[in-house]
């Protein structure tokens, strides 16, 4: 299967790899899984107290090319937005953007549920609960 | 009903003929085509003897003589046979086969990993990042200790498994939402069990190119 010039680009060039450190009080981590292929993603964002809006994202991917670009994208796609914004990407942005063929959309999927991880985990030590989590949606490509 | 080949007899699809005993070929259920009662839990042994006990019965080799129609039933009841006892000896290839049995799959519902297990499987990828940099005898130590965990890990799920299975067989789960229940804790530990089961082979092939070297 070929990937597309902008997979290739993230996986040569990937953006914002690394990790911030775990005592960074506003750093929020998600790490997600995805069993069927083995992969595994972590994505720290920094987000501010008072604007909640996200000044810097970090991640690490062991998977394939395109869940390697799909969190790549992701880390440069949240910079600079609110969280209600960044809650709201949807996987279909980045299969887009990635032009992610049918069997590597489970990948965006996974960057998706990331970003909602790590806002997450960021709202837990920010005495800001996640409301009871929704029914799992079904899933556009 | 199915026509038996040698006879002609009408009967319900099954193994072998009521009447002469000639191989039906019948497209069974995998439990079925091992004669074998659709059961979840299941012994080893009894698999291994029934498996065996079939392999001669059908054997292409005893119907060398007999015409083609017979011939082809024993080939298709043979290699019935031989994908029903590679699916379920493996309990979670067995698992998986209950869902497609259901009309359901591993897959269709997307489903999120624990937490708890993400992160698992991201530190052990990470000892295993180390070990690639740098074959020191603490980056060594530090996979053959994530393998360690793993299998344990694996060894808990196939446990949790091994309960599903015998909820299923104890009892026919009758209300709707019992069976989803039941549907979806075999989901959660099957995809448990595949993504244990990749990261113990990564591990696996780690620790081979570090005594190679």
């Amino acid at each position: 299967m070929a990937y597309s010039d902008k997979v290739i680009d993230h996986y040569n060039n990937p953006r914002n790899v690394g990790s911030f450190g775990k005592a960074d009080a506003d750093v929020g981590t998600g790490i997600v899984g995805a069993p069927e292929c083995g992969d595994v993603m972590k994505l720290q964002l920094r987000i501010n107290p008072e604007s909640r809006v996200i000044e810097d994202a970090r991640f690490k991917t062991f998977g394939c090319g395109s869940a390697i670009a799909s969190s790549s994208y992701v880390t440069e796609l949240v910079k600079g937005k609110h969280i209600d914004e960044a809650m709201a990407i949807k996987n279909t942005a980045i299969v887009a953007e990635l032009n992610l063929p049918p069997v590597k959309i489970h990948c965006s999927v996974l960057a998706e549920d990331a970003i909602k991880a790590a806002i997450g985990d960021w709202k837990k030590h920010h005495g800001d609960a996640e409301p009871a989590a929704e029914p799992r949606r079904a899933r556009e490509g | 009903m199915i026509t038996c080949p040698s006879c002609a007899r009408a009967q319900s699809p099954a193994l072998v003929c009521v009447g002469c005993g000639a191989p039906l070929g019948a497209n069974l259920d995998l439990f079925a085509a091992l004669d074998l009662p659709r059961r979840l839990t299941i012994d080893p042994a009894a698999l291994e003897r029934a498996y065996h006990d079939l392999s001669r019965r059908l054997h292409p080799d005893r119907f060398a003589a007999a015409p083609a129609k017979i011939r082809a039933a024993s080939l298709r009841a043979t290699a019935n046979l031989t994908r029903a006892y590679r699916t379920l000896r493996d309990p979670a290839a067995r698992g998986r086969y209950w869902l497609e049995l259901h009309g359901r799959k591993l897959g269709d519902d997307n489903q999120r990993v624990p937490a708890e297990l993400a992160a698992m499987v991201f530190e052990t990828q990470e000892r295993l990042e180390e070990l690639r940099d740098e074959r020191t005898p603490e980056a060594l130590a530090g996979a053959r200790e994530r393998r360690l965990s793993v299998d344990a890990a694996l060894a808990a799920a196939g446990r949790a498994l091994a309960e599903n299975f015998a909820r299923w067989d104890a009892a026919a789960a009758t209300a709707d939402d019992e069976r989803e229940t039941r549907f979806a804790e075999l989901k959660a530990v099957l995809s448990k069990i595949a993504y244990l089961t990749t990261l113990l082979r990564d591990i696996d092939r780690e620790l081979e190119t570090a005594r190679a070297a």
